[in-house]
């Protein structure tokens, strides 16, 4: 489905400049990289959806195949998530492969919530938990806390980069997203770190607001998940996602209200620095 | 329309400024610019810390209207979000965790960097007043290249003033020799000395006070450099810049340190300036005035109508501002350890009376500030006024719970 809303042939204009910009973005990383070089991320959300979208257009107009794309499964998805991009990637044609950290899930047993030791992970996950500084036993099962997060998205990402030898990896972002994103920059050089792979991270959409990326929606007709049309803003786990409203998110007062829902690793950055500042 | 720029510098002590009494030249950026201000000699913060100063100084209000939150309460209308209303343009930029979006001060700002996701120091536990620049400068050139330009309300918060107390080199006195301190050593003496609010050592008491004005010559450098953007980007012409502190620290002044929950004039004397840039002459007013007053004057530079829920007053001009009192509230809190039970204390002013509650000790003091302006000489069993004061804070005593 797509979404219904008026836009201006003005507004179409500018819709159609940011995503000429972003075009121009997608074909300098080819440029750069090639095609095989890179990799793109895609959660299903709108964000990495639009770019997706984006990409795509590059690639007709190139004649040329879609980079390989991947999707963490964090083993906490939307139903609603999983059946639209079932449905995407047969009509777009997209190399998918969903990726998850088999490991974890295995110690958690699949269940949410469950807590994990430790001890019973493999050699990588405990070296991944100690380059971060986790010094626990154990934690619980969630992709939202900063362990879980860490070891269900970061390191999944770091492995997919080096099992097909990535050059550069593409992400859904946008300056207006959320706090300090505004320091981010298109192409963003990483470091080769202790177990991270040396890649470019490329951004192909910072420039778009939350209100340019829903009018392009509605102006080009771009598919979405459903979830979005029931209230929710911004799509991360299941279960520690919120929705503060049930009208579409592209009706919502984007400008005033907040995007994000607060996820507990905004709590624990917020907490370490108060106990920096000899607060706590 | 202009442009507007608020400055708010953590801890920073009314007295830093020379156009407050320092002798010390810390600021002599900031002091240069006295012509095209209007520098309020008795501004008063609604709160001795961050958290229990912030509803004044963003939202016209007080920390304990609506009760005593750990964040940013709903009932609060900050700045950011009338002006949003009203196309303009808000962006803030700070490392202070107390007002990060975790806490829910990022409401109405098209952009807010709170800078928590960065990683940071237990030396300097926030950023560093040039990095916040850095982010500014972009901020404002892609916001004034864009085909989407409107006027813009900043918010930049600067920490470096901020404890641990452990300036760079070149801020220090090369001829003091108390000051030949490493890094370390700078960092032991906040641990030993400052955390434990230990005043027993009046020449470490000192040394101290001299380290956080080695800073506050730091801050006036950003600020200079903040101006200098302004400059380059051809918008000083444009933009009216507020500088002013959530609160200050204490030396000793009262037996303590850093800034706790006593409202003694080293905490909620802060120094507030409006540089405007077609202003000719210094204008200094010595009208009580406070932080809550800041939104209210903020709205009206921008010709928007304040919100209903603002507690305060423009400051401009100071020929229509209505002299009354003013207020200060404050949970009680000593040191890191946060209250388990909301005690309150209370303070106000008015003409050169000030009176000021403690709900834990249930005790009033009573300060003439002409005469005694150390607040060492407590005259509430003796004055005529006490009674009259006393009403003033009463009504304000745990009313949320009404």
């Amino acid at each position: 489905m797509t979404v219904m809303k008026e836009i201006s042939e003005k507004r179409k204009r500018q819709c159609a400049k940011f995503v000429e910009l972003s075009k121009k973005v997608v074909r300098d990383a080819f440029d750069k990289f090639g095609p095989e070089g890179i990799g793109i991320t895609w959660t299903g959300g709108k964000d990495s959806g639009l770019t997706l979208w984006i990409i795509k257009m590059v690639c007709e107009e190139a004649k040329i195949p879609i980079p390989r794309t991947m999707i963490i499964g964090e083993g906490d998805e939307f139903e609603e998530i999983e059946t639209f991009v079932g449905k995407m990637t047969k009509e777009w044609n997209v190399p998918l492969e969903w990726r998850r950290n088999e490991d974890v899930l295995k110690a958690a047993n699949h269940t949410l919530n469950a807590p994990v030791k430790v001890e019973q992970l493999n050699e990588r996950n405990q070296a991944e938990l100690m380059r971060i500084g986790f010094m626990e036993d154990e934690f619980p099962f969630e992709a939202e806390s900063y362990a879980g997060n860490h070891l269900m998205k970061t390191v999944v990402f770091n492995q997919w980069l080096e099992e097909y030898n990535l050059k550069a990896a593409v992400q859904g972002l946008r300056w207006d997203e959320h706090v300090s994103r505004f320091d981010d920059e298109y192409f963003e050089f990483k470091e080769a770190g202790h177990l991270i792979p040396e890649h470019t991270r490329i951004r192909p959409i910072l420039h778009f607001t939350e209100k340019d990326l829903w009018d392009s929606y509605a102006a080009f007709g771009i598919p979405y998940c459903v979830l979005y049309e029931q209230g929710y803003r911004s799509l991360g786990a299941k279960t520690t996602t919120s929705k503060e409203s049930d009208i579409p998110a592209w009706e919502q007062d984007l400008e005033n209200t907040e995007e994000r829902a607060l996820r507990r690793q905004d709590k624990e950055e917020a907490m370490s620095r108060l106990r920096m500042l000899g607060y706590m | 329309m202009k442009n507007v720029i608020l400055i708010t510098i953590d801890c920073c002590r009314q007295d830093v400024f020379k156009c407050y009494g320092s002798q010390f030249e810390l600021t002599p950026f900031m002091d240069s610019l006295e012509n095209k201000c209007t520098t309020f000699t008795k501004a008063h913060s609604v709160g001795p810390y961050t958290k229990a100063a912030f509803p004044g100084l963003l939202a016209s209000s007080y920390s304990m209207e609506y009760g005593w939150k750990d964040n940013c309460a709903k009932e609060w209308v900050l700045v950011s979000e009338v002006l949003s209303k009203n196309d303009i343009a808000t962006a803030g930029f700070h490392s202070n965790p107390y007002l990060s979006g975790y806490f829910g001060w990022n409401r109405g700002w098209f952009v807010f960097m709170d800078s928590m996701k960065d990683k940071v120091t237990p030396e300097y536990p926030y950023l560093k007043g040039d990095i916040i620049n850095k982010r500014v400068e972009k901020w404002i050139k892609f916001h004034a290249g864009s085909s989407n330009y409107k006027p813009f309300f900043l918010w930049v918060h600067y920490m470096d003033i901020h404890e641990p107390y452990v300036p760079k080199q070149e801020f220090l006195d090369a001829d003091d020799p108390s000051l030949q301190l490493n890094e370390e050593q700078m960092f032991d003496l906040y641990k030993n000395v400052l955390l434990k609010r230990d005043t027993s050592n009046p020449e470490t008491v000192l040394l101290l006070k001299k380290l956080y004005q080695a800073h506050a010559k730091e801050t006036d450098r950003y600020v200079e450099q903040l101006f200098g953007i302004l400059r380059e980007l051809e918008l000083q012409d444009d933009t009216v810049v507020i500088i002013t502190s959530d609160h200050g620290d204490e030396f000793g002044e009262h037996g303590s340190l850093s800034h706790d929950s006593t409202m003694y004039s080293e905490l909620v004397h802060v120094p507030l300036m409006v540089y405007e840039p077609d202003r000719e002459g210094s204008n200094i007013c010595s009208s009580l005035v406070s932080t809550v007053d800041v939104p209210p004057t903020i709205a009206k530079l921008f010709g928007v109508n304040p919100s209903e829920n603002w507690k305060g007053q423009p400051l401009l001009p100071v020929e229509e501002y209505r002299i009354g009192g003013v207020f200060g509230e404050a949970p009680e809190k000593k040191g890191d350890k946060p209250p388990e039970t909301i005690q309150e204390v209370h303070y106000y002013r008015e003409g050169d009376l000030k009176m000021i509650y403690h709900e834990k000790k249930d005790s009033w003091e009573l300060y003439d500030i002409a005469k005694d302006p150390g607040e060492s000489r407590n005259i509430v069993a003796d004055s005529g006024d006490a009674e009259r004061m006393k009403e003033q804070i009463l009504p304000r005593f745990q009313r949320s719970n009404r």
